[in-house]
């Protein structure tokens, strides 16, 4: 027992008014007195859950309280409806939330990450999670939990092969800064995190992800294009995802945007488009469709890539790689087709 | 040799020795202190390292002292007159180069790499001067505090207790993966060339073998290596004409390991020859006391046949790497430098610049150097986002500083290039 303050509830008590409290919350009306208490109590609830995990003060938390809290989070299923009425909690009460959750992710025993386990028998948390950055009250705290989850590769891999995947299309591109912002850090930690399953993903679901992603580097937004872009390079040039960069170039639509690309208003966009380019026009078996609008935009090439960024004198790799290209084009034959 | 490196304590004695010969040194005068008895105070050992607690500026870069020394060259902390931040900067002399098989190359090499890595646990190059006139090249980094080699010395038995080994190996493997990623086998992983930071994190250097693999070819085959012996896998110490370039790394990981957790080495031998004959044979013992769990991994690792070596992918899954390991007792932490007393390895670029900015002798004005450096690392990576203007932008308090640099550059530069070393 604890000198000051009130006695303690045990974790069991406090998961059970929690939840009770949640009840109340969903059912009442906002403005009524009883609807009011119970969000109070959702709060103080949270509150000392969290000090539970996280310790008071310079106390470390006691890992039995610890122990028992969870199995009782596991059993009632609370985090679940936590995530679902996390609109209806207030503004601390979700910070709480964020906290108490990303902790008990964390929680460790030997090898073993509970908590990943419950969840992946749980998955409509990951769902309803991907489902906050609907809602922009919650998208921030839902993009927390998000995340902490991305670094978890079971937990991964049921996002990336859901069909809620591809809602992270709309994400990225919603209107408010920072929720697109939040949810493209998301989907590039999905796509980049676990490198074997997102290679594999690509691979396996190559057509519907690059068709998506065609949107994103043909949206209206500057930053929504030049984020995807950017990414699309990093995922291209990883060697992971080999056979998804060789199928990649090996299409003329593609180098075509990217041709147009090259040309954006936006020189940042340009320089991006650059990194992709090179990657088709260095590729040794080009096919015979690529090989062809490369021929017969052979001159005009040569000399838009020789009074490309001429600025940027001082980065050697760019000018280098450059200079190849432009020896590449230059070389360009008809007979030289690929030979794979 | 090692005389210049004694500097420590010696924090004032610069002041102290001006104080005699020339006008009032400005700290002693505004602590009213009389500089006659100071005098006698000076050892005159001391005397010889009045030059080098001179403060020397390279480029925006205000030296400090020697780190570490390498066989191109020193290394010595520096502060980022502008960032302040602290930074390492590797030196190196193109005269000492040439004599080192490869020198030049690998130099080179290493700097196209490191140009175009960015991650947690890769050394970060955050600029490069050169300077014609003296034939010096300053790669300029991420301070690091030191090596795990130097670690693993001071540890009792030269080895980590397992939770130590086990954070650090974590983030190896995360280093490896990215390199790996990006098509590059490091061929030179060994407790020597992995540094950790302030925070303690691990950050792979030493890019100077490394091989970046095209990126078109199908497979990771690589014919070369110069790594280090003990930490080669068998398809090298066998001489083959290819092998799988990622496996090598993974075998010098495991030979990590291993020496982090046991303070010995799988394979060694009197000679290169003895030892290359005895990873040939590939047998090898895992000492008693050693968890079957980490055994598990660590045979996985030092697979013979490199097809058999584990992977990264499965490393990473490997239930020794997942599972959370007790902190034990008997933490390794650095110690002080040697010559050293500071126990934290403080930053030893303050008394250069207090000499900076404090310090105002007229006894060498007649000194006219110049030093130019030339910068090529404006918008290095691919993907840098442009630079930010505001950097530019001066008011007149920095013109004023910048005066003084310069001021002090001018002088600094002959005195340095006469050291007595």
């Amino acid at each position: 027992m604890p000198l000051f303050g009130k006695s303690q509830k045990s974790p069991q008590e406090l998961v059970r008014s929690l939840k009770e409290a949640l009840g109340a919350v969903v059912k009442g009306q906002a403005g009524e007195k009883k609807a009011d208490k119970a969000t109070e109590d959702v709060s103080k609830n949270l509150s000392a859950i969290k000090t539970i995990l996280y310790g008071a003060g310079d106390q470390e938390p006691q890992s039995e309280l610890v122990a028992q809290l969870s199995q009782e989070i596991y059993n009632t299923h609370i985090l679940l409806t936590l995530v679902q009425q996390l609109p209806r909690i207030d503004f601390e009460g979700r910070k709480d939330v964020v906290a108490i959750f990303n902790n008990l992710l964390r929680r460790q025993i030997g090898s073993r990450t509970p908590t990943v386990e419950y969840i992946v028998t749980k998955q409509e948390i990951l769902f309803d999670l991907m489902k906050g950055y609907e809602n922009q009250e919650i998208a921030l705290n839902c993009g927390m939990m998000l995340r902490e989850c991305c670094r978890y590769e079971a937990l991964a891999k049921i996002m990336l092969f859901s069909p809620e995947f591809y809602s992270f299309f709309d994400y990225v591109e919603v209107s408010t800064f920072d929720i697109a912002s939040d949810a493209f850090s998301t989907f590039k930690e999905l796509l980049v995190k676990h490198k074997m399953l997102s290679a594999d993903f690509l691979e396996n679901n190559y057509e519907k992800v690059f068709t998506s992603y065609q949107r994103l580097l043909n949206s209206e937004n500057y930053v929504t294009r030049r984020q995807a872009l950017k990414l699309l390079g990093e995922l291209l040039l990883d060697r992971h995802n080999f056979t998804t960069m060789t199928r990649y170039i090996s299409n003329p639509e593609n180098l075509k945007l990217m041709m147009t690309m090259l040309r954006e208003k936006s020189r940042n966009i340009q320089f991006e488009a650059f990194h992709v380019f090179k990657v088709f026009v260095a590729n040794p078996n080009k096919p015979k469709p690529i090989l062809d609008i490369l021929l017969r935009n052979k001159d005009k090439l040569v000399d838009f890539l020789t009074k490309f960024h001429t600025e940027r004198s001082d980065d050697e790799q760019f000018n280098d790689e450059k200079a190849y290209l432009i020896k590449q084009i230059k070389e360009l034959k008809a007979d030289e087709t690929s030979t794979s | 040799m090692a005389g210049h490196e004694m500097v420590h304590n010696a924090m004032y004695a610069p002041h102290e020795y001006d104080a005699g010969i020339s006008s009032v040194d400005q700290i002693s005068f505004l602590n009213g202190e009389d500089d006659i008895p100071r005098i006698t105070r000076i050892d005159s050992a001391e005397v010889v390292y009045r030059a080098h607690r001179r403060a020397k500026l390279v480029g925006k870069y205000l030296m400090g002292d020697i780190l570490g020394e390498g066989s191109y060259g020193k290394v010595k902390e520096a502060l980022d007159t502008e960032t302040l931040q602290r930074r390492a900067i590797k030196i190196i002399k193109r005269r000492k180069l040439r004599k080192i098989n490869n020198g030049e190359q690998n130099v080179k090499r290493e700097i196209q790499l490191l140009k175009r890595l960015k991650h947690r646990h890769i050394i970060d190059l955050s600029d490069l001067l050169e300077n014609e006139e003296k034939q010096k090249m300053y790669m300029i980094m991420e301070y690091c505090v030191g090596e795990l080699q130097e670690l693993l010395e001071a540890a009792p038995d030269k080895r980590f207790p397992i939770f130590q080994a086990h954070r650090y190996f974590r983030q190896l493997v995360e280093g490896l993966e990215y390199l790996h990623s990006q098509g590059i086998v490091h061929k030179d992983i060994k407790p020597g060339n992995l540094l950790l930071s302030t925070e303690e994190i691990l950050k792979i250097t030493d890019l100077g073998v490394a091989e970046a693999i095209d990126a078109f070819a199908r497979d990771d085959t690589c014919h070369t290596s110069q790594g280090t012996p003990a930490f080669q896998p068998p398809e090298i110490a066998n001489g083959l004409e290819s092998f799988s370039g990622f496996k090598v790394d993974i075998w010098s990981s495991g030979v990590t390991l291993y020496n982090m957790t046991t303070g010995v080495y799988p394979f060694e031998g009197d000679n290169i020859f003895k030892l290359f004959e005895n990873i040939g044979k590939g047998q090898y013992q895992i000492p008693d006391g050693v968890e079957d769990n980490l055994k598990d991994l660590l045979t996985g690792m030092l697979q013979y046949e490199a097809a058999n070596r584990i992977a990264l992918e499965d490393i990473k899954k490997h239930d020794w790497v997942r599972r959370k390991h007790p902190v034990t007792p008997g933490f390794v932490a650095f110690k002080p430098i040697q010559g050293h007393e500071d126990m934290l390895r403080g930053f030893t670029v303050i008394p250069y610049l207090e000499d900076l900015h404090f310090h105002n002798s007229e006894e060498e004005e007649d000194e006219d150097y110049e030093d130019h450096y030339y910068s090529n690392m404006i918008n290095t990576h691919p993907h840098a986002e442009p630079a930010v203007a505001g950097a530019q932008n001066s008011n007149n308090c920095e013109s004023h500083e910048a005066e003084k640099k310069k001021k002090r550059k001018t002088k600094s530069g002959l005195l340095s290039s006469c050291h007595p070393s």
